[in-house]
């Protein structure tokens, strides 16, 4: 009975109908461009699967532990050596005074030693977990599936006349700030990842790659010195002497942990204004 | 005796054969002069004469001396004026579709021609990553020239720059990982 409708109707029905039908038809195409180009917005590339969010957030705790347990070790290594300053104990090294001094010094300094010595192993793990998990993504993602032109296509996003994405990230450099405040504020873009581009993502996962590479290979190499270090203080402590070494070990503990102002290095920012184009060359790529 | 009053007339022949022979060459080989003028539709116009009657291995010399006529009047018009002029180049047959295209994006547009490539990263683009951005330096003051300096687009040539940038952060990460996975 369907099938005869059409032919019992008027004509002026027959053109409704076929207006209609027209109209479904056209509908239903704009539903499935609009579905095709936001699928062809939506990050495809997977850089940052749970496991890297969780490692991150597990490597932010386990460098906030380490400060706290630093911190206090610190300050007072910091204390005692502006009162070894004060009481002009450089160059009066026989001053049983100044001995004592420098004893007490080179006991917190072992006692620094020996926290870290405790608690680098959790953060070697977490990081070289994390480390590990961005190295595949990066291999697969953009090292084995774009080619070159891709991966520039990817950076610079689909359309060269949109506007700087405002969440681009804005990590540069990676000193200057508290390790696990640095763990943090990855972790937080990490999680919220979702409403990133994929341009924004590969440049995110490249930086954090780089960082948590360098920071593997100078926990291992702390983790070596601290033997060292505290074989050559177990010594120290007999003679009661403040060696060079010593307050400099201190000095890039404290830099790594706890930030360096002097090298603070400048956020790179987005380029001024839009970058929209007005005219579009046939042969642009 | 004979012989001594031909010498001369032989002499005189052989002399203007061979001047001859100079002049005809002289015509027939342009000489291909720069553009004098300043304006660059006029060049451009002066341009494809030129590249018309015999001038065409002159292509990469005239491309320069348009692009430096146009800095003296930068604007963001003299894009479009470009590619009409590498399109019609294209259409004459003097360059290929892929040598406009190179010709254009090379200096107009934010991506970077010498990061092309139809193999992935890991083996076409690593090995050869030094090789890759010292191009791309290069391609990058081509576009500050293009870009900026005719083009008046400053944050295209921005946009160029932090991207350069960013591939150079993203290869060396890339790279990395590429070489820990072999």
């Amino acid at each position: 009975m369907n099938n005869k409708r059409p032919l019992a109707l008027p004509v002026g029905a027959f053109d409704w109908a076929r207006r209609q039908a027209t109209l479904g038809l056209l509908l239903a195409a704009s539903v499935l461009i609009l579905a095709q180009s936001a699928l062809a917005n939506t990050p495809t590339i997977r850089l940052f699967p749970t496991s890297v969010v969780e490692d991150l957030r597990q490597t932010g705790n386990v460098a906030r532990d380490m400060e706290t347990g630093l911190q206090e070790v610190i300050g007072r290594l910091d204390q005692q050596q502006q009162l070894y300053e004060e009481s002009k104990c450089d160059g009066a090294e026989n001053d049983s005074g100044c001995q004592r001094l420098a004893r007490q010094i080179g006991a917190t300094y072992l006692e620094m030693l020996t926290i870290m010595e405790e608690r680098l192993p959790d953060m070697e793990h977490t990081v070289n977990n994390t480390r590990m998990s961005l190295e595949k993504g990066l291999r697969n993602e953009l090292g084995k599936k774009m080619t070159p032109w891709q991966l520039q296509e990817t950076l610079i996003g689909k359309t060269t006349t949109s506007t700087t994405s405002p969440s681009a990230p804005t990590l540069r450099g990676r000193s200057g700030m508290r390790l696990s405040e640095r763990f943090k504020q990855y972790y937080q873009l990490v999680a919220t990842s979702g409403s990133q581009s994929d341009q924004s993502l590969a440049v995110l996962a490249s930086d954090i790659y780089l960082d948590m590479d360098e920071t593997s290979l100078l926990i291992e190499r702390t983790r070596q010195e601290i033997a060292r270090a505290t074989l050559m203080e177990q010594l120290n402590q007999s003679f009661g002497i403040i060696t060079p070494e010593m307050m400099e070990v201190v000095g890039g503990v404290k830099s790594i942990l706890f930030g360096d102002e002097e090298t603070r290095a400048l956020v790179a920012g987005p380029p001024p204004g839009s970058i929209e184009q007005a005219y579009r060359s046939p042969l642009e790529q | 005796m004979i012989t001594n009053k031909l010498f001369p007339t032989l002499t005189v022949f052989g002399t203007l054969a061979a001047l001859l022979t100079v002049a005809s060459c002289a015509t027939t080989a342009p000489s291909c002069p720069s553009p004098q003028t300043r304006n660059l539709d006029s060049a451009i116009s002066f341009v494809k004469t030129s590249l018309n009657t015999g001038c065409q291995a002159h292509f990469d010399r005239y491309y320069d001396d348009l692009l430096r006529i146009a800095e003296g009047d930068p604007k963001p018009e003299n894009k479009r004026t470009f590619s009409e002029f590498l399109v019609w180049s294209g259409d004459q047959g003097l360059l290929s579709t892929r040598q406009a295209e190179e010709y254009y994006n090379r200096y107009f547009n934010v991506k970077f021609m010498s990061m092309k490539g139809d193999y992935n990263n890991c083996s076409h683009t690593c090995p050869n990553k030094q090789k890759v951005l010292f191009n791309m330096e290069r391609e990058l003051s081509d576009k500050e020239r293009g870009l900026l300096k005719v083009s008046e687009d400053r944050d295209g040539y921005y946009r160029a720059d932090r991207l350069f940038q960013e591939v150079e952060l993203v290869l060396e990460a890339t790279c990395t990982a590429c070489a820990a996975g072999r």
